[in-house]
């Protein structure tokens, strides 16, 4: 499944962020971005991760990584 | 670390030849099931957020999927709003990919600046038609459209699709068109593989997906315990073709192009052309089914649905169980299932080809003809 993880920004540098996720940092570009992304936010990166897709709130967020950590130990990842 | 799912296409030569393709994947086929025992309404706020390119297709079937569970039948304009709504989201994936992809194939500078003005034009339907948020309403959200706004959307979409193809959509996908197209933008990764003699690349035997998806469909599902045809589907072991090629090789530039080259590369790089001329129509034409509706309510029935839906990259199945209200059991079969199954249609275009210095090129353009939604390595044994 095209699943995504709701990556946390950790740093801006212009078009770029940096990323965290289940303990794994990433870079990730924000040209296709069409609302600012501050330290905080939470992302949806597209296939690869090198392009961050959309901003979702942090309810539905930390829901989503909820559901994923599940996915994680019930060894379906 | 939550582990990223991939695939990885692993190509045996022998004596000049791919003598095999073995088809490796990570993908969490079963990691719906743990939707179950969860509330309807939680699930849909779930799946746009944990499906990175075809979130609202994920959410829309899902509700479709449940409202049959419960024996509701969505209105007429709710069904017009939610299509929409997917096919805008198909219009921006098939823009991203001809902006960002194609020039990396073709070896050009990419022109996402189109493809973002593309997908700001589309992701302003959503509050064109539900402007209080609940799109994800089970049994339909407050429909309020706004007429103005959408038409206002959609002829901005045009325009970045104008801009990015350099010619007007429409007009594209008639065939003397397209030829002059071809003729006139040599650097556009269709007219480059044209040149290079790679426009029936991958031709072999074509199995499109039926219009109504696998005619066994719902049984397999409900049989399917362990998740296994989740992981490689069939039909009477068929494995069939699904996406922008499967759904359209009776128009007729896809058609033409078919005779022509066979169902290779340049015939399916043209499908996702005629893919956005069609949507972009029918989306025109849906504007007009649109009216204001109050929200509705899903009653608490139980039952099974199954729902389809024709998203970016081909059918998308959701299966689910209502019992007491909740979830009892929740499946999706994805397009990339059928496309990149072990006996699917890239193994089918890549056993037999030609060896040699560019066969991980050809095997990359027909990767990325058949769109999987996540990352591909390819590998030479």
């Amino acid at each position: 499944m095209c699943m995504a993880v709701p990556s946390r920004v950790i740093a801006v540098d212009g078009q770029m962020a940096t990323v965290e996720a289940f303990g794994q940092t990433r870079q990730t570009s924000l040209m296709m971005m069409d609302e600012p992304v501050a330290v905080g936010d939470y992302l949806i990166l597209g296939a690869g991760g090198n392009f961050a897709a959309e901003k979702v709130a942090e309810a539905t967020a930390l829901a989503a990584i909820d559901y994923l950590s599940q996915v994680l130990s019930d060894g379906l990842a | 670390m939550f582990p990223e799912t991939s695939l990885n296409v692993s190509l045996r030569v022998r004596a000049d030849t791919v003598e095999a393709v073995q088809i490796r994947s990570t993908r969490m086929v079963r990691a719906a099931r743990l939707f179950a025992n969860r509330a309807a309404s939680e699930v849909l706020h779930l799946l746009p957020a944990v499906f990175s390119l075809c979130g609202t297709a994920q959410a829309l079937t899902g509700i479709a999927a449940l409202e049959k569970a419960a024996a509701l039948a969505a209105s007429p304009g709710q069904k017009a709003a939610r299509a929409l709504l997917v096919l805008g989201e198909t219009v921006a994936e098939h823009g991203l990919t001809i902006a960002r992809d194609w020039p990396a194939l073709a070896g050009t500078p990419p022109q996402l600046d189109h493809a973002k003005r593309l997908r700001h034009a589309l992701a302003g339907l959503r509050n064109a038609l539900y402007p209080h948020g609940d799109w994800l309403h089970l049994g339909g959200g407050r429909l309020s459209p706004d007429r103005r706004k959408i038409t206002d959307c959609l002829a901005q979409a045009r325009k970045a699709l104008i801009d990015l193809l350099g010619h007007d959509i429409d007009e594209l996908v008639l065939p003397i068109a397209f030829q002059a197209w071809l003729d006139g933008n040599p650097s556009q990764l269709p007219a480059s593989i044209l040149a290079q003699g790679w426009a029936g690349l991958g031709a072999a035997q074509f199995l499109p997906m039926p219009e109504l998806g696998p005619p066994d469909l719902a049984v397999r599902l409900s049989t399917d315990r362990e998740g296994h045809y989740l992981a490689r589907p069939d039909c009477a072991g068929r494995v069939f073709e699904t996406g922008p090629l499967a759904h359209w090789y009776w128009h007729p530039l896809i058609a033409d192009l078919i005779e022509r080259f066979g169902p290779g590369l340049l015939p399916r790089l043209a499908a996702r052309l005629v893919v956005l001329a069609e949507s972009l129509r029918e989306m025109d034409q849906l504007v007009h089914d649109l009216h204001d509706e109050p929200a509705n309510d899903l009653p608490g029935l139980d039952g099974e649905g199954l729902a389809l839906t024709e998203a970016a990259r081909g059918l998308l199945a959701h299966r689910v169980v209502l019992k007491n209200g909740k979830i009892s059991q929740y499946q999706i079969l994805a397009p990339t299932e059928w496309n990149f199954h072990p006996e699917g249609p890239l193994v089918r275009a890549l056993t037999g080809a030609p060896a040699g210095a560019d066969l991980e090129q050809r095997a990359r353009l027909l990767i990325h003809a058949l769109d999987p939604c996540v990352a591909c390595t390819i590998s030479q044994e």
